[in-house]
């Protein structure tokens, strides 16, 4: 028997400990086990181990989290950073539009003003050479854009029509040498012509030594040349040379419209008396 | 007996680390058994009456600090020795790749022991589908840590014998 016993002492506490433990677990899932004779024993060796512990992991765990944190804030400032430019990109498209609104709104209020059958037209191309300023429109004589008719902004003048397909219209601009704007100054009625240069200046020909003209003064189109409207913007004074011979003083000035900075303009018909009749 | 003492202490501490420290692995859930690779250990290496009382012990320990119910993890580290102990008869390990995949196994009764019982003495629903990923998960990474553990506990082991012969 004790041999019995000695030989199979590990198989047969194993299984006593088997039946025991199945002997507890229905005791405490039937709530029969009062009293936990063990538990309190090993929480009582374990607790201040524990307790130890605790303060350590605790410490690992601030720095796992600071860490985290950390790697947490890299990822959040990169996600930011990538969402500031996807909003930027964003705003910047609605500031545009917003910008093209406001123009087309002016040039709607500017339309308003000007004689009937004007058309809208944006400047799709600008001039392929330095010798000449000229730029293409994206509507041509199917839109209602004819040769002549004068190209505005509710800036200013921008040129004029001088040739047009079907679909696209060539604008002449007034800062090219073969342009001519019969335009006058606002605060003396002074006459002159604004034509370009191949100086790259845009100049005021024509105007008599005697008259008063100053830097600053404003220079409008009178309408009589059937072109432009009266009363349109063409440019401010900027330099006024009064030379010692010769009949006519030199003017340069600025253009009202930047041209650089213009997209849509409004191809306006005079009427003028002859055309009228 | 002494010595079985002393692994009941490091078996202690395993389970201090298991219900502490360990957490803080990325493992989400998963902690890895560090009483289940020592109870494989008593049970090829060590098997004594002591060894058999400290997994009974290690296994009531982890159903103190953690199990709903009394009994699961003593019942499996029990069964686990036991299915060890007679299957090392029959079993040559040389290599750490033998101990993983003895350990591996041996996760596979524990964890096929411990969803019986909470099959029949606790309700959860849902169980199966949550416990069948569990004990897989449980049996690779023990595996893994396996070799570690053996070397370290052979090691201990070693130390431990020749300071008691030496005293």
């Amino acid at each position: 028997m004790f041999a019995f016993l000695r030989k199979n002492q590990i198989i047969l506490s194993s299984c006593f400990c088997l039946l025991l433990s199945l002997y507890i677990l229905n005791a405490h899932a039937r709530g029969q086990l009062k009293n936990d004779p063990i538990g309190p024993i090993l929480l009582w060796l374990l607790r201040p181990m524990q307790l130890g512990t605790h303060a350590v992991t605790g410490w690992f765990s601030d720095v796992q989290k600071e860490f985290g944190t950390l790697s947490g804030f890299k990822t959040e400032n990169e996600r930011l950073r990538n969402r500031v430019q996807q909003l930027e990109a964003e705003r910047n498209k609605l500031l545009e539009i917003e910008a093209t609104n406001r123009r087309l709104q002016q040039l709607l209020d500017f339309r308003a003003q000007l004689p009937p059958g004007s058309v809208t037209a944006t400047i799709i191309a600008n001039s392929a050479s330095t010798w000449f300023q000229s730029c293409l429109l994206d509507k041509g004589s199917s839109d209602g854009v004819g040769k002549g008719m004068a190209a505005v902004t509710p800036l200013g003048v921008v040129g004029q029509v001088i040739s047009t397909a079907a679909r696209s219209a060539k604008v002449l601009l007034i800062t090219d040498p073969n342009s001519g704007v019969d335009v006058l100054v606002q605060r003396t009625r002074a006459r002159g012509i604004v034509s370009g240069s191949l100086e790259q200046k845009t100049v005021m020909k024509y105007v008599k030594r005697s008259e008063d003209i100053q830097v600053g003064d404003r220079l409008i189109t009178t309408g009589l040349d059937g072109v432009f409207p009266k009363g349109l913007m063409v440019g401010t004074v900027t330099k006024v040379q009064k030379q010692n011979l010769g009949l006519f003083q030199y003017i340069e000035l600025v253009p009202a419209v930047s041209l650089s900075q213009t997209e849509e303009v409004l191809v306006v018909k005079v009427e003028t008396n002859q055309t009228k009749n | 007996m002494k010595l079985s003492i002393l692994f009941f202490a490091v078996g202690l501490i395993l389970v201090l680390l298991q219900t502490t420290l360990l957490h803080l692995l990325p493992l989400g859930p998963i902690v890895p058994d560090f009483v289940l690779v020592l109870c494989v250990y008593w049970g090829l290496y060590h098997p004594t009456v002591g060894a058999v009382l400290a997994s009974f012990l290690l296994g009531y320990s982890v159903d103190v600090v953690s199990s709903p119910i009394l009994g699961l993890n003593a019942f499996a580290m029990s069964m686990v020795f036991l299915v060890v102990h007679l299957s090392s008869r029959s079993i040559w390990l040389h290599d750490p790749m033998a101990s993983a995949i003895v350990v591996l196994l041996a996760s596979l009764v524990k964890g096929a022991a411990l969803a019986l019982l909470s099959a029949i003495f606790l309700s959860v629903e849902s169980f199966w589908i949550g416990a069948s990923r569990y004990i897989i998960m449980e049996a690779l990474i023990a595996a893994a840590l396996a070799p570690i553990v053996f070397a370290l506990l052979r090691r201990g082991q070693s130390y431990v014998e020749r300071f008691r012969v030496t005293a």
